[in-house]
């Protein structure tokens, strides 16, 4: 199963995009553009060290970023 | 035939296709998270079975049938017609309507992706239970769930929710087969080897 690591998602959610808190079913905040939610999102999980995913419209993942005490530094995989 | 299991089981009718993966991904975990059991043909490998007998194998054992018409349409000229999702769909409404006793229950969802756009290809179903989903993952979760909890008066939490589950569950999936197992993407993985995952995914997930 998966680690327990704290992560942030960049999620579809209704017409906008929203952020949300791994684990969780709810969300943070809503925005009207992806890339609005993506800059708040990688704010937070590089405040709180967390995984950082960024969903696509389907939900699969468009890109990771690690923001933890990884040490290889954190990668793009875009 | 065995019976154990038929009021949780849903027949799953919709094309295994990458165009329709993540359709049939979102749709497939909804009936999951709700606690019912996908049949799908996919989950029947042997060979030496023939695939109509297969496919009235898994409608016999289900009670619910969800098909999904919206790809019998052909895209492109001199494409044909995609015959099977009707035909299935024929096969689940003649043994509810035909067979009697617990069939008599069985309860059927169509989905296409356009409202009323069946209409034209098959008017017979007019009056019955249609849902559009717009080529949406996340509409099919909000339109699955609403159909199981009209039909079996059941509580569960709302679309919106079970769809950030979903991106959860996607990125658990990231992170197991492509950084744990090696994959380049989750596309290289088959559908039935990823509905395995779910269902173990869903399982540890709820209480």
């Amino acid at each position: 199963m998966s680690k327990k690591t704290s992560s942030q998602h960049v999620v579809k959610d209704d017409d906008g995009w929203a952020v949300k808190k791994g684990g969780s079913t709810k969300a943070t905040r809503h925005f009207s553009t992806q890339q609005e939610a993506i800059e708040w999102a990688r704010d937070i999980a590089k405040r709180q060290k967390a995984e950082f995913y960024i969903h696509g419209r389907d939900g699969k993942i468009r890109s990771k970023d690690s923001y933890g005490n990884d040490p290889s530094p954190p990668k793009d995989k875009r | 035939m065995p019976v154990a299991g038929f009021d949780k089981s849903v027949f799953i009718n919709c094309p295994f296709d990458d165009d329709y993966r993540q359709l049939l991904l979102s749709l497939v975990f909804t009936a999951l998270y709700l606690g019912y059991r996908p049949r799908l043909s996919l989950e029947r490998a042997d060979s030496a079975e023939n695939r109509i007998d297969k496919i009235v194998g898994l409608i016999d054992e289900s009670k619910f049938g969800i098909h999904d018409l919206s790809r019998i349409i052909s895209t492109e000229e001199n494409q044909h017609f995609r015959m099977n999702m009707p035909f299935e769909l024929g096969i689940d409404f003649g043994c509810k309507k035909l067979k009697g006793g617990k069939w008599s229950t069985k309860q059927i969802l169509v989905l296409e992706k356009e409202r009323y756009r069946y209409q034209k290809a098959l008017s017979d179903l007019s009056g019955s239970d249609i849902k559009n989903h717009n080529d949406d993952p996340e509409r099919i979760v909000a339109v699955v769930r609403d159909w199981f909890v009209t039909t079996e008066s059941i509580r569960a939490i709302s679309g919106n929710r079970i769809w950030h589950e979903y991106n959860d569950f996607q990125a658990f999936l990231y992170d197991e087969l492509v950084e744990k197992d090696g994959h380049e993407t989750v596309d290289d993985v088959q559908a039935s080897e990823i509905i395995m995952l779910m269902e173990s995914w869903v399982k540890d997930r709820k209480p």
